[in-house]
């Protein structure tokens, strides 16, 4: 399970719904793009800013024509929907990346280690 | 986070209507119709059993007229960015 290696990412992805995004890391998906067009493969990797990376892809531009490209990178920011398979549980998804997270968080045990906002200060 | 069972701001009201279904107004004449399963604050979603309308408008070239189509799809389970959101209701009613 890869979290990511920046405080300020995994903050972010903890407080909201990327997370299951990240979750789907190794599973074949289709992510359709603010542009009409869409891409068909399999998630490398989701940061907390939503850009994913995808292999194998299928990629079906907005006038229809498909190209096979081997790796594709979007930006968060031109993703209009992504298609969750029907196979994946989405709440134990989600618990399963935020416990990744916690025990970055507490590496090292109770006493040792960075211990990064463990407890909310209100 | 904590979660309450009072109605204190608008996203609360989205909170009323999780396992429900709703009606969701998007960018670009889309609409989406499906249960609700998960939102955040940037209202990303993830809807169920979702159907997708997309209205387009053509101009009849002899009369000017404006001919309204709309093209609907279903989509299982989707994730929707919450950038591309216009508007949460309960689903519309007609008539």
């Amino acid at each position: 399970m890869e979290v990511s290696h920046s405080v300020k990412e995994r903050t972010i992805s903890e407080n909201s719904l990327v997370i299951l995004l990240q979750g789907l890391r190794g599973r074949v998906t289709t992510v359709e793009l603010r542009d009409e067009s869409a891409a068909a493969g399999r998630v490398t990797s989701v940061d907390a800013f939503m850009n994913v990376r995808l292999a194998e892809v299928t990629f079906t531009d907005r006038q229809g024509a498909v190209s096979h490209l081997d790796e594709l990178f979007v930006t968060g920011r031109n993703i209009r929907y992504v298609h969750i398979p029907d196979e994946v549980d989405i709440r134990a998804t989600i618990e399963e990346q935020l416990q990744a997270i916690h025990r970055v968080r507490c590496f090292g045990g109770h006493d040792k280690g960075r211990r990064e906002f463990l407890h909310a200060k209100h | 986070q904590q979660t309450t069972n009072t109605v204190e701001e608008p996203l609360d009201l989205i909170r009323l209507s999780l396992d429900e279904r709703i009606y969701v107004k998007m960018r670009n004449d889309r609409e989406l119709r499906g249960r609700l399963h998960a939102y955040d604050q940037h209202l990303n979603m993830i809807l169920g059993d979702v159907e997708e309308t997309v209205t387009t408008v053509e101009i009849d070239e002899e009369t000017y007229e404006e001919i309204y189509k709309s093209t609907k799809r279903n989509i299982p389970m989707l994730f929707v960015r919450g950038d591309g959101v216009v508007l949460v209701a309960p689903p519309l009613r007609v008539g």
